[in-house]
């Protein structure tokens, strides 16, 4: 396999920095939308994205940093924490995202009217 | 392939992939209206980037909940990854990561986060509908 496309694929660096990078612009322009138009939609859709954000974070220090010593150290609580916390995280911001973004729509609709 | 019996429906394992299609749904429905309003590349890439997630969510997430595509994994005693595990993986990362990139592009352009405002003007909001209302009544 070409060494570039391996490379790519196998520590997804490049897309993830672009994910993230396309996940904190949506969080500079929803704080901006709530701070200019007073509006909640931009609130609800900042909380989402700083979910999703979390979650991803998790997800890289996931694979650095837990090992079956710190496993063993956090106890049960801790090791169902690891695997139901990133699923409500991701759901919850992906619910705030859209909610916030169809509060906003609202808003323009009503603002254009 | 074996045949993997799906969870019934509305049970806590087959929640999240009907959820996620939901959202997807409803995500591509919504940024279709906010386009509409908005014009040049905003409403272009809000629209490219929400369509990019909505696949994502609606079409490539839930088949992997369901099982149908094949997983990738790169810890060390998973067995090597088929071609397709590869290709189905690339393609999720592309559009998962690309859309939200799109996406939040787009709405900072649509946001005008890229142009500077001066200190001392303050950021001064399109006149609400209330006021005017109000202002009408009173006068």
């Amino acid at each position: 396999m070409n060494l570039l496309l391996s490379a790519l694929l196998k520590n997804n660096l490049l897309f993830d920095a672009l994910g993230i990078i396309g996940l904190g612009l949506l969080g500079l322009a929803a704080i901006k939308l709530a701070r200019t138009y007073k509006s909640w939609g931009g609130t609800m859709m900042a909380l989402g994205t700083i979910a999703l954000l979390v979650a991803r974070l998790f997800f890289i220090l996931n694979s650095i940093f837990l090992t079956n010593d710190l496993e063993a150290a956090m106890g049960p609580i801790g090791i169902s924490l690891t695997i139901g916390l990133p699923p409500l995280l991701l759901s919850f911001g992906l619910a705030g995202i859209v909610w916030g973004l169809w509060g906003h729509e609202r808003w323009v609709q009503e603002e254009t009217r | 392939m074996t045949c993997v019996i799906p969870p019934p429906l509305a049970s806590i394992e087959a929640f999240r992939p009907v959820f996620m299609i939901v959202m997807g749904v409803f995500l591509m429905i919504i940024a279709w209206r906010l386009a509409k309003g908005l014009d040049g590349w905003s409403a272009r890439l809000i629209v490219a980037g929400s369509f990019l997630l909505g696949f994502g969510y609606v079409v490539v997430l839930p088949l992997y909940d369901a099982g149908i595509l094949p997983r990738f994994s790169l810890k060390a005693n998973t067995p090597v990854n088929s071609p397709d595990a590869y290709a189905w993986n690339m393609v999720k990362t592309f559009v998962m990561n690309f859309g939200w990139l799109l996406f939040g592009l787009g709405l900072a352009m649509h946001a005008k986060i890229f142009t500077a405002t001066s200190p001392g003007q303050n950021l001064s909001p399109p006149t609400p509908v209330t006021n005017e209302s109000t202002a009408q009544r009173a006068t």
